[in-house]
């Protein structure tokens, strides 16, 4: 069923009812407001958003399941993601040899999340937190080792976890984060700690 | 008030336009960098305090966004487009991506529509709301600003939820969509649209109805329907001016055939009919969102990227998409290696939605190569510019902010 | 009795609460409304704050929710770099935020605090025409201020603060005036001592509260009603020129303004020192009425920084016709009702 039109008209009333009504009406709703304020605002040091997993923030390589493909660097629409070429050890083929690897330039990602949808291989992945400091411009020019490095979450270090819960009446609601979903995610790390160290061995030689 | 220039001699400089104002009259530069809104200028010429020229000077934040277009994989346009306006950010990119998928011939499955069409709607509201907060702060009404974005990241927290990003969300891409809704989406959006409701009806308390901003906005640039037609102006602006007119009506696209919503119209044309447009298009939006929620929990996860992509998916595609894959998020529908250097067969298309602030057209015209030969831009907002010209003279200096606010115009988005 | 006790004694009685000193420096002068600027302003922020789903200044001071903001922000002022344009009017342009803020204070030297004779900064017979005469003063230093600054926002600006002021000054001095017509008297002193039975005169004549309240709200260009120095189109109306310390005071001078005011309505309206009764001596005499003045004067402050939460600018020539068209009638009908119960003897 298709959208109909309903013609509408400014409400109207008498102009002495709507100088009191009106004012009453604007007056109450603010004192509402003052005495039981509804407070969204994030402290943000203070507290920060534990956001969930789907978020797109900074992006991992897993260099393990890296084929070189380079489709992420030819979909990149900011040209932020380039491919290097890297002398690695290939296990299968138990020889040296020159492969091509993403790095990132996070002076020019967008976020837009197309290298980690478009990687046939789920060799990139986003970690759910987008707020990071780096020194300067040079820093923001990934090398392959800190590309697949998780950065540090540096507001989780002093801030409280905070989570917004949808509300009927108060809209967001702020709770305090349960680490709940920590237990689903924890294998992961340490089984990519455990394979991290093999391919940082294999490319300390030959980062180019 | 030392002005240097004797009125007698007007001094010719190359490439500057002089311009002698008439006696008793002084010009006003309201912008580029106004405190209120981006980067705008408006060169008004005031005589006492009644404005009798008003000039919209566009250009500041022109980014020659057909141009770039020109230069990139069709893909990556997405991303471009959406810096027009990136409050409205699925509405903005979606003509492009229907018109890319005309000359493809990859209609998008059913399920992908109404993906669309939900996140369409929240950005709808997000940027009207927006708007809003805009309209509020240039009246010296700083509490409906900050309710207004207070309340924008609701709708914000829901989109993120939705595609990751609380902006720009690159959402649609051709053929379907980038991911489907997470488990409690629906829940969250049906809260969401209960509590908007309340909210709409406080608003109309503390600022629609508040004689204060009432007597502000009543009969202030009255836009009639002659006028409105004859300037082209488009979106909630045309309809609070009396005109029956939305792509949503006209001409349905996505989704929008098979929900049940009203086109409010307004009578007036003045500020305050343009406000309440706005506040009945919120209530119809929710409306719309619970009835895309409803369908979307209603059918199976399927369908939600066009077969011609999809059934050549791996099976690690259909891993990812049902969260198999722990350290990646869940619902993901991955894009095709092929959209990297996609070829769009040559022809012409042409696309056209109901955006935020009015309808946004894209004309894309393809020779067969992996970037587009064309494509022309017509923004809303573009189109809504040239009002100011003739509704502000005969106003007073201090209905400006009232008229402005109440067109809800974005720079970026009328500069492209 | 020895030479340190007497030097005390004048430190305290000839100086400190020697009147015309401790009326415009200490209470309810420069150092309170001081004070009350930094507790109005902080008040202001946090209740628009609590409306406006925020929390408002809390960095500064988190324990007692950043009461102290306004330190920090004078702070950056006095420390900012003063920037004098080349084309404005140095000497006018440099004085006239000074003179405002000395014009703005001086009506409280003509407002006597307490009953007690001996604190009468000046002789209190014609107290409330003085008061009320002096705080027309500082507004025209705005507008020397807006000519001064050579600028085409300023002059609009200052055009639309002396049309405003006209207008609602008037209101403001013939509301009082109503008072003076119920008490046959312009004697604040006696004004004060007819409401000691209770009866104050706000709730005597709540039309003519009314409308010295609206009054002195928009005259006094607080944030929703700054109509001469609108953000929207007038990038700070009068003040646009002005940067760092000079710009502080400006600020500070409206609020300053506001200040003086609400003491005038709390005396002539809701009492002065009502409740308490005077007796001689620095502290019953003279300290204790000053600081209930103050308190009451502090909560017309409120009030009138909370409706920067629920109301929005009105357009000029909206705010002249309900000045001249409504406010001016409603005036006249408040000085008849003041007339009739003087008549009848309700007082």
């Amino acid at each position: 069923m298709p959208a109909k039109v309903a013609l509408k008209r400014n409400p109207k009333k008498n102009p002495l009812g709507r100088v009191f009504s009106g004012n009453i009406g604007a007056l109450a709703v603010g004192l509402k407001y003052f005495f039981d304020p509804n407070r969204i605002t994030l402290l943000y040091p203070h507290e920060y958003i534990k956001l969930r997993q789907g978020y797109r923030g900074y992006i991992i390589l897993i260099q393990e399941k890296c084929i070189s493909c380079s489709s992420c660097a030819r979909i990149c629409p900011a040209r932020a993601m380039k491919m290097l070429s890297v002398k690695v050890f290939d296990k299968r083929l138990k020889k040296e040899m020159v492969k091509k690897f993403p790095v990132i330039n996070y002076n020019r990602c967008i976020f837009c999340g197309y290298c980690v949808d478009v990687c046939p291989t789920e060799a990139l992945y986003h970690v759910p937190y987008h707020d990071l400091v780096y020194m300067n411009m040079q820093d923001m020019i990934l090398s392959l080792e800190d590309f697949q490095k998780e950065p540090e979450d540096v507001t989780a270090k002093e801030g409280l976890p905070i989570k917004y819960i949808f509300d009927e009446k108060k809209g967001l609601v702020k709770v305090k984060y349960e680490e709940e979903k920590k237990e689903v995610v924890q294998p992961q790390q340490s089984q990519q700690q455990k394979e991290n160290p093999q391919s940082k061995q294999v490319d300390k030689g030959g980062v180019s | 008030m030392a002005s240097n220039i004797s009125s007698g001699s007007v001094p010719h400089l190359p490439g500057m336009e002089v311009t002698e104002l008439s006696k008793n009259t002084y010009e006003v530069y309201i912008g580029p960098a106004h405190p209120g809104s981006g980067h705008m200028r408006i060169i008004v010429e005031v005589d006492g305090d009644v404005m009798v020229r008003v000039d919209p000077d566009i250009g500041f934040v022109h980014r020659t966004m057909e141009k770039l277009a020109e230069g990139r994989d069709w893909i990556k346009n997405i991303p471009l487009f959406e810096r027009m306006a990136i409050l409205d950010a699925c509405n903005i990119t979606l003509p492009y991506v229907e018109a890319v998928e005309r000359l493809l011939g990859t209609e998008p499955p059913d399920r992908a529509r109404y993906l669309r069409t939900l996140l369409c709607e929240i950005n709808r509201i997000a940027s009207h709301l927006y708007g809003m907060g805009i309209f509020g702060v240039f009246l010296g009404h700083s509490t409906l600003y900050m309710w207004a974005f207070g309340d924008r990241e609701v709708f914000i927290d829901l989109a993120e939820q939705m595609t990751g990003a609380r902006l720009t969300h690159s959402y649609p891409v051709f053929g379907g969509v980038r991911r489907d809704i997470p488990d409690d989406f629906p829940e969250n959006a049906r809260k969401a649209t209960k509590y908007m409701r309340n909210r709409l009806n406080e608003y109309a308390k503390i600022f629609l109805n508040n004689p204060n901003i009432r007597s502000r906005l009543e009969n202030v640039g009255i836009m009639s329907k002659n006028l409105a037609t004859e300037l082209g102006i488009v979106g909630p602006n045309l309809r609070a001016s009396g005109v029956r007119y939305d792509v949503r009506l006209n001409e349905p696209y996505e989704a929008y055939g098979d929900v049940e919503f009203e086109i409010p119209v307004f009578e007036e044309g003045d500020s305050l009919a343009r406000a309440w447009a706005r506040v009945e298009e919120i209530r119809q939006s929710l409306n719309i969102i619970e009835q895309a929620v409803d369908w979307l929990e209603k059918h199976p996860r399927e369908n939600f990227m066009h077969e011609k992509f999809w059934k050549t998916a791996p099976k690690l595609y259909k891993d990812v998409f049902s969260g198999q894959i722990d350290y990646a998020g869940k619902y993901r529908v991955k894009l095709m290696p092929l959209f990297a250097s996609l070829k769009v067969p040559p022809g012409k298309a042409f696309a056209r939605v109901e955006a935020g602030r009015g309808e946004m057209v894209y004309y894309v015209e393809s020779d067969g190569e992996d970037v587009p030969y064309r494509v022309r831009v017509v923004s809303p907002s573009f189109r809504n510019v040239i009002a100011f010209k003739y509704l502000m003279p005969g106003h007073r200096l201090m209905d400006l902010p009232a008229i402005y606010g109440s067109f809800d115009y974005f720079p970026p988005e009328w500069d492209r | 009795m020895n030479v340190w006790y007497l030097i005390y004694r004048v430190i305290i009685d000839d100086i400190i609460f020697y009147p015309p000193i401790y009326q415009f420096l200490i209470i309810p002068g420069l150092i309170a409304a001081l004070i009350v600027a930094l507790i109005i302003i902080w008040f202001e922020r946090k209740a628009a704050a609590f409306v406006q789903m925020r929390y408002g200044p809390r960095e500064i001071a988190p324990k007692i929710g950043g009461a102290i903001q306004l330190v920090a922000d004078l702070t950056r002022y006095a420390l900012q770099e003063i920037i004098i344009p080349e084309t404005v009017d140095v000497l006018p342009y440099l004085l006239s935020p000074i003179i405002m803020i000395i014009l703005a204070l001086l009506p409280l030297e003509a407002v006597p605090i307490t009953s007690i004779r001996t604190y009468y900064p000046i002789p209190p017979d014609y107290s409330l025409l003085i008061a009320v005469a002096l705080s027309t003063l500082s507004p025209l230093f705005i507008i020397i201020m807006s000519w001064a600054s050579n600028n085409k926002f300023a002059v609009v600006g200052g055009v639309r603060e002396s049309f405003i002021i006209t207008a609602y000054e008037l209101i403001a001095v013939l509301g009082f005036l109503s008072v003076a017509a119920m008490t046959q008297s312009f004697n604040l002193v006696q004004i004060v001592n007819l409401q000691m039975s209770g009866k104050w005169f706000g709730l005597l004549n709540p039309i003519a509260l009314l409308v010295v309240f609206i009054a002195v709200l928009m005259s006094t260009s607080g944030f929703p009603f700054e109509i001469p120095d609108s953000e929207s189109e007038l990038v700070a109306g009068p003040y646009t020129e002005y940067t760092g310390l000079l710009y502080g005071l400006n600020m500070g001078g409206a609020y300053i303004k506001r200040w003086v005011f609400s003491i005038l309505i709390t005396i002539v309206f809701l009492g002065g020192w009502a409740p308490y009764r005077p007796t001689p001596g620095i502290i019953t005499g003279y300290f204790i009425p000053s600081l209930i003045i103050s308190i009451k004067a502090l909560i017309v402050m409120a009030i009138m920084s909370f409706l920067r939460s629920v109301y929005g600018r009105y357009r000029v020539d909206q705010a002249l016709g309900i000045a001249w068209e409504i406010l001016i009638p409603l005036t006249l009908v408040a000085f008849g009702l003041g007339l009739a119960e003087a008549y009848f003897g309700i007082i």
